[in-house]
């Protein structure tokens, strides 16, 4: 019941959000007070014109406001028409997205874990991870754009720098909090000094590595975005920025919505899968991340 | 290797033997930063298959000497043999098994692959494994919770985990840092009953530390009395009740009141020193 009345609360606000959004402007001429200049369409669009445009964009209509899939040939004539079109952009911006969340969790976690077992090596790499720690990452993807090129490489590399610091931390201090117990019961239990890394402290530290696994894939795809927005070829970013120098609100905000999309299904599926590896875990820690 | 002699004679072969063992700590600093004295000129032996409790105050270093025993911590001085041969601190030794007061189950194994663990360093097949291990489950009474995960298991339950984690390996030698001492009175008497059935077929060594004398009666051939801080050993009981026991009935006879209100008086003794400290 209460659940029920959560929904139906949450698709009224949804529904007055997007009325006000689409009706509000007209009501500007009679009563200005009411409507912030905000709402001007030509900043902000309106829902029916985002959508008609994306209609267009994703190649569904043709350019005349035809369905593509009743003419011949329509739809890949349309998407050969645009280099850009929201399918090649969605496409490229997910699989560099994909690539700096796999890159930047696999090394965090190697450095982490190599870090977090040795004191020594912690000690002396402490001032320079501090340091680097405090520069907001992003403030390097212009040099990184400028080393790697317009290309995928420079938006995987962005995604990495986003990625990895954040899991590296997480999997160091997991390195560090291993039970002691549970190594000593190891030991007792016959474990070399290698099974001991294999059984006990990899797995213990992968807890704290999948905590860091939503946030990861969220960074990835803002590294990505900030990439593609101060040089790229392709990618979702990239149609940002070009619907912006056009002064076309409603294809940025296509574009907006596409990549809501895209976050939403990707950290639905990060957390799916963590939620499956921490299933050990008491149920009320589970869905904390 | 010593050699053992025959059966029935009346020297059986000494396992464990230790020796004026002392072993002090440094306090903390606002407490002066002084030594403390956790364990001072203990000695005793254990014999092949004796079930030896070791008995004492909170605070009085038995748990120390168990320490020292599993290698790990290393003494400040004194003797531990193993076989006749001296232990050396971080080189745990092969046949022998270890039972830890706290849970120490790895959270992220299920049951099956948590007693299994041992058997998995050591290489054994995995058909040989998944044998052992249900036999194992089956002797601790946890059928059908072999895929469960420790988080949703109760105490007790946890705790016969352990304790075959560790018995699956067949040690000789059993060490016990008051296995159950964080479960309450109910589940600790059915716990006292699994483990005498389980070690009256198997009659390993064992040492078992423990504060309390119910538990010491009910399953040990011996018990060492400690002293209070610091620790030494005051008496050596003889606990001759008829084997197979029975952990309920047991508490009900004569000779066992009788032995209880003797070490009880003696265990009193020290309690008083250890809170007029």
């Amino acid at each position: 019941m209460r659940r029920l009345s959560t929904l139906a609360w949450q698709i009224a606000i949804g529904l007055a959000a997007l009325a006000v959004w689409e009706w509000g402007w007209d009501l500007h001429a009679t009563v200005p007070w009411l409507v912030p200049e905000l709402l001007d369409p030509y900043f902000v669009s309106k829902p029916s014109m985002i959508f008609s445009h994306f209609l267009r964009m994703s190649c569904l209509v043709s350019s005349d406001d035809q369905w593509t899939w009743d003419m011949a040939g329509g739809f890949a004539k349309c998407m050969a028409r645009s280099e850009n079109n929201l399918w090649i952009a969605t496409w490229v911006t997910l699989q560099n997205t994909l690539w700096g969340f796999a890159t930047g969790v696999s090394s965090g976690f190697a450095l982490g874990l190599l870090l977090g077992r040795s004191d020594r090596l912690s000690e002396i790499f402490y001032p320079y991870i501090t340091a680097f720690n405090s520069i907001p990452r992003i403030a390097l993807a212009p040099i990184i754009i400028l080393a790697f090129g317009i290309g995928d490489a420079s938006k995987i590399v962005t995604a990495w720098l986003v990625v990895v610091f954040l899991v590296f931390f997480n999997t160091f201090e997991g390195a560090r909090s291993v039970d002691r117990d549970h190594i000593n019961a190891s030991r007792l239990l016959g474990a070399s000094e290698w099974q001991v890394t294999r059984t006990v402290i990899v797995p213990s530290t992968m807890a704290w590595l999948f905590a860091s696994l939503s946030p990861a894939i969220s960074f990835s795809l803002i590294g990505v975005i900030v990439g593609e927005f101060i040089g790229a070829e392709h990618g979702i970013g990239r149609m940002i920025i070009e619907a912006g120098a056009r002064g076309e609100a409603a294809g940025m905000m296509v574009a907006v919505f596409v990549l809501a999309i895209v976050g939403v299904i990707l950290s639905s599926i990060v957390r799916r899968i963590q939620a499956y590896l921490l299933r050990w875990r008491p149920a009320q820690a589970t869905g904390a991340t | 290797m010593p050699s053992i002699p025959p059966e029935g004679t009346a020297a059986a072969r000494c396992r464990i033997e230790i020796e004026a063992l002392r072993k002090s700590f440094r306090s903390a600093a606002h407490q002066g930063g002084g030594e403390v004295v956790a364990v001072d000129d203990a000695s005793f032996r254990i014999d092949d298959g004796e079930f030896v409790a070791l008995l004492g105050p909170s605070g009085c270093g038995k748990s120390t000497i168990l320490n020292m025993v599993a290698t790990l911590i290393a003494p400040n001085g004194g003797a531990i043999r193993v076989d006749g041969v001296p232990v050396v601190p971080g080189r745990p030794i092969r046949h022998i098994g270890y039972v830890f007061q706290k849970d120490t189950l790895f959270p992220w194994r299920t049951v099956e692959d948590n007693i299994g663990y041992a058997l998995e360093l050591a290489g054994v097949p995995a058909a040989e494994r998944r044998l052992k291990v249900e036999r194992a489950i089956h002797q601790a009474g946890l059928d059908g919770f072999g895929r469960f995960y420790p988080s949703s298991l109760s105490g007790g339950m946890r705790q016969r985990v352990s304790l075959m984690r560790t018995l699956i390996s067949e040690p000789e030698i059993l060490l016990m840092d008051e296995p159950f001492g964080a479960l309450d009175t109910h589940t600790k008497l059915d716990m006292h009953s699994v483990l005498l059935e389980l070690w009256e077929n198997t009659r390993q060594t064992v040492l078992f530390v423990t504060h309390d004398l119910g538990e010491a009666l009910t399953l040990a051939d011996r018990i060492i009395l400690m002293s209070a801080r610091p620790g030494r050993v005051k008496q050596d009981f003889k606990v001759d009740f008829a084997r197979p026991r029975n952990a309920v009935t047991l508490r009900e006879t004569r000779e066992y009141a009788e032995l209880f209100s003797k070490i009880w008086h003696s265990l009193g003794e020290e309690f008083a020193k250890g809170h007029s400290e």
